[in-house]
C-alpha cells in the first residue's frame, strides 16, 4: 500500500502533473508514511529519473522544470513533517549556489536530503557572493559550508571559498563540501575541499562523516 | 578573390562567410571576443567599456590589434536588448560579463515595446561604437556586431525558467513575449546595418538543445528568428546557438542564416558533412577546453582538426572567458594563418 502511493507520487513528479502532487503527498502522510521516506524514496528518486530522461533526450528543459515544480509542491507538504532522526549527529550547514549561477534545483534537493538527515540548513539561495557565504557561516558558527555550481565559469568561486576560510584561519574548523555538475572529485581534491558528493544521497553520507 | 594580390582580412572573412573557396579559412571570433590581456593592451576595460562607445570600439578592434583576428567584434554581452526593455542589468567586473538581474513581467502581463529605444542607453552605445569602428577600420576589417536572439530576450523578459515552463502550461503567452522581442530585434538590426555592421552574429543560447527539442525550436525560435533577420538585409547573418547542435543544424539553416556558429560539442567533420555547403561554418574551438584550461599544443591540435574538417572560419565555439590565456589564442591564430 505505502509503496503504491510512493510510486504514484514519483510518477506524478516525473510526468509533471503539478496539481496532483500536494493531495498525494498529504495522502501519503495520512497513510502513515513518514516524511523522510517520501523525500528519499519517492521525490528524490523521481528527480533522478527525470535527470536520466533529460540525459537521453526523452525530456527537454520545459519537462525538467515542470517536474521540479511538481516536486516542490510535494516537498512543501513533507518538509514541515520531518522528524529529526534521534541518532543523527546535529550540525549546522550553510548552503548556497555560488555567484553567477542560478541553477538551484539540485541544491534544493540536497537541502531536502540534509534536512531529512537532521541537520539545520541555512539556505542562502542562488547567485550568492563568496563573501556572503563565509560571513553567514561565521555568524551562525556553522560546521559545514556547502556550495553548488553547475557551470564551469563559476568554479573559481569554489576556490575562493577555500582561500577566504584559510585567510580567516577557519580551514579545518569549518568543513567544506562542494557539488553540482561542473565539479568533480578531482577538482575538489585539487582546490582542497573537505568533501565532494556526486548526488544528494551521497551528500548526506559525506556530511555525516565530516561531522564525526 | 584575386590570386597573388594580398587580400585584406575583411575580404577574406567575408568571402569565407559566403562559403567561397580559399587557400585557408579565416580566423577570428564572432562571439564574445575580449580577454583581460586585450583590455590591458589597448587600455580599455570592463565594465566601463559596456557603456562607453569609444572604449567599446577600442576593445572591438583589440582582437585584431593584439591577436590578429580577421574581424572586429562588439559588444561583449547578451544583455543590451533586455536592458532596452527595462530589465535591470549587473554590468559585472573586469573579468565577469554582464548578467540580467531581474526579469520584468509575469506570464499574464502584456509586454510594452520600448518606443525610441534606438536613441537610448547601451543600444545607442553599440550603434555609436559600430560607426566608430566603421570609420577607423571600415576598409580593413569586417565589423561584426553581436546581438541576442528573440527567444533568449523573451527569457530575460519573463524569466527563462518561466518561459520554458510556459511552453507546456501556456504556449500562447510564450508567443506573446517572443513576438515583441523579435520586433525589437528587427528594428535594432536595421539600425546596426545602417551604422555600418557588415555582419550580424545573433546568439540564442536559450534555444539550445539543452533547453529545447527540434520541434520546440521550430515552434518557438525559428519563426521569430526569421522576423528578426528581416532587419539584417545588406549584412551577413550568423546564427550562434550553444551546446550540441548536431540535430539542430538543419533547423538553424532554415532560419535563413548565411553562416552557423557552433560549439565544440559538435564533431567538426560531422558538421561539415551535415551542412554540406548550405551555410558557412564558424567555430568550433572549445572555449573551456582547450582555450581556457588547455595548453597551446592542445589549441594547435584542435585548430588543425577544425581547419582540416573544412570550417570556413576557425573561431572560438562560444564566447571567450575573459581569462583565456594569451598563448592559447595566439596558438589558434597562428595555426590557421600558417
Ligand atoms: C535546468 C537547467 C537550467 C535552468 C535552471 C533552473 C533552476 N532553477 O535551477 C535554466 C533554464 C534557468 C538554465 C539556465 C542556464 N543554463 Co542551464 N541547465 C539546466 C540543466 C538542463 C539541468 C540542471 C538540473 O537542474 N539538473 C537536475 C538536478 C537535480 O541535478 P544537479 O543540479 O546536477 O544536482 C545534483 C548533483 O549535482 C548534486 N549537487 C548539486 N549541488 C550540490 C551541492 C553540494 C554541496 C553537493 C554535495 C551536491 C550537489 O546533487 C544534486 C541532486 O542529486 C543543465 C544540464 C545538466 N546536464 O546538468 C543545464 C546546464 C547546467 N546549463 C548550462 C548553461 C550554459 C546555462 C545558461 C548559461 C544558458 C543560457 N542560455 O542562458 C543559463 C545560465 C544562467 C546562469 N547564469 O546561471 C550548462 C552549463 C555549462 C557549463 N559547464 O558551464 C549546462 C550543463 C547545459 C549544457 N550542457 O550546456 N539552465
Ligand atoms: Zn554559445
Amino acid at each position: 500500500m505505502s509503496n503504491e502511493i510512493l510510486e504514484k507520487l514519483a510518477d506524478v513528479v516525473v510526468k509533471g502533473k503539478i496539481k496532483e502532487a500536494k493531495p498525494l503527498a498529504e495522502e501519503a502522510l495520512a497513510a502513515g508514511i513518514d516524511a523522510k521516506t517520501i523525500i528519499f524514496d519517492s521525490l528524490s528518486k523521481a528527480m533522478a529519473v527525470v535527470g536520466e530522461k533529460y540525459e537521453s533526450k526523452q525530456y527537454f528543459l520545459p519537462q525538467v522544470l515542470l517536474a521540479a515544480q511538481t516536486m516542490y509542491q510535494a516537498l512543501d507538504v513533507a518538509l514541515p513533517k520531518l522528524e529529526v532522526d534521534a541518532n543523527a549527529v546535529p550540525g549546522k550547514v550553510v548552503l548556497a549556489v555560488v555567484e553567477g549561477d542560478v541553477h538551484d534545483i539540485g541544491k534544493n534537493i540536497v537541502k531536502a536530503m540534509l534536512t531529512g538527515a537532521g541537520l539545520t540548513i541555512f539556505d542562502l539561495g542562488r547567485d550568492v557572493p563568496v563573501k556572503n557565504i563565509v560571513e553567514k557561516a561565521k555568524a551562525e558558527d556553522a560546521q559545514i559550508v556547502a556550495a553548488s555550481t553547475l557551470m564551469t565559469p563559476t568554479l573559481a568561486s569554489m576556490k575562493e571559498i577555500e582561500r577566504m576560510l584559510a585567510e580567516e584561519n577557519l580551514k579545518g574548523k569549518m568543513k567544506t563540501i562542494i557539488g553540482g555538475g561542473a565539479t568533480s572529485k578531482e577538482f575538489a581534491a585539487q582546490i582542497g575541499t573537505d568533501g565532494w558528493a556526486y548526488d544528494a544521497v551521497e551528500a548526506v553520507q559525506v556530511v555525516q562523516n565530516l561531522l564525526k | 578573390m584575386n590570386g597573388g594580390i594580398s587580400t585584406t582580412p575583411k575580404e577574406r572573412f567575408i568571402a569565407a562567410l559566403k562559403g567561397e573557396k580559399l587557400d585557408r579559412p579565416a580566423v577570428g571570433c564572432v562571439t564574445q571576443s575580449v580577454t583581460v590581456d586585450q583590455m590591458e593592451a589597448v587600455g580599455a576595460f570592463w565594465p566601463e567599456a559596456h557603456s562607453d562607445a569609444n572604449q567599446m570600439a577600442l576593445l572591438g578592434a583589440a582582437g585584431y590589434e593584439v591577436f590578429g583576428f580577421e574581424n572586429a567584434r562588439i559588444p561583449f554581452c547578451l544583455t543590451v536588448e533586455a536592458e532596452a526593455f527595462g530589465c535591470t542589468v549587473d554590468l559585472g567586473k573586469v573579468d565577469r560579463t554582464p548578467m540580467v538581474k531581474k526579469h520584468l513581467y509575469a506570464a499574464e502581463d502584456t509586454p510594452v515595446f520600448p518606443e525610441g529605444f534606438l536613441e537610448k542607453g547601451r543600444v545607442k552605445t553599440v550603434i555609436e561604437a559600430t560607426k566608430l569602428l566603421k570609420q577607423k577600420y571600415g576598409d580593413k576589417l569586417p565589423i561584426v556586431v553581436g546581438t541576442t536572439g528573440p527567444l533568449t530576450i523573451a527569457g530575460h523578459l519573463v524569466g527563462t525558467e518561466n518561459l520554458l515552463l510556459m511552453m507546456i502550461t501556456d504556449p500562447e503567452a510564450v508567443h506573446k513575449f517572443i513576438k515583441v522581442a523579435a520586433e525589437l530585434e528587427k528594428q535594432y538590426l536595421k539600425a546596426l546595418v545602417a551604422a555600418g555592421a557588415d555582419v550580424i552574429a545573433m546568439s540564442d543560447p536559450s534555444a539550445s538543445t539543452d533547453m529545447l527539442s527540434g520541434e520546440m525550436f521550430d515552434e518557438f525560435a525559428k519563426p521569430y528568428t526569421k522576423i528578426a533577420w528581416e532587419g539584417a538585409e545588406g549584412a551577413i547573418k550568423i546564427l550562434h546557438i550553444c551546446g550540441d547542435t548536431t540535430i539542430l543544424l538543419d533547423h538553424m539553416i532554415d532560419t535563413g542564416a548565411d553562416a552557423l556558429s557552433i560549439e565544440e560539442k559538435v564533431n567538426p567533420a560531422k558538421a561539415v558533412e551535415l551542412v554540406a555547403g548550405r551555410a558557412a561554418l564558424v567555430g568550433n574551438m572549445g572555449v573551456v577546453r582547450p582555450l581556457l584550461q588547455g595548453t597551446p599544443e592542445e589549441c594547435v591540435q584542435h585548430a588543425l582538426e577544425i581547419k582540416a574538417a573544412g570550417f570556413n572560419v576557425v573561431a572560438p565555439g562560444c564566447g571567450l572567458a575573459a581569462r583565456v590565456p594569451k598563448a592559447n589564442i595566439e596558438a589558434m591564430v597562428k595555426t590557421v594563418k600558417g
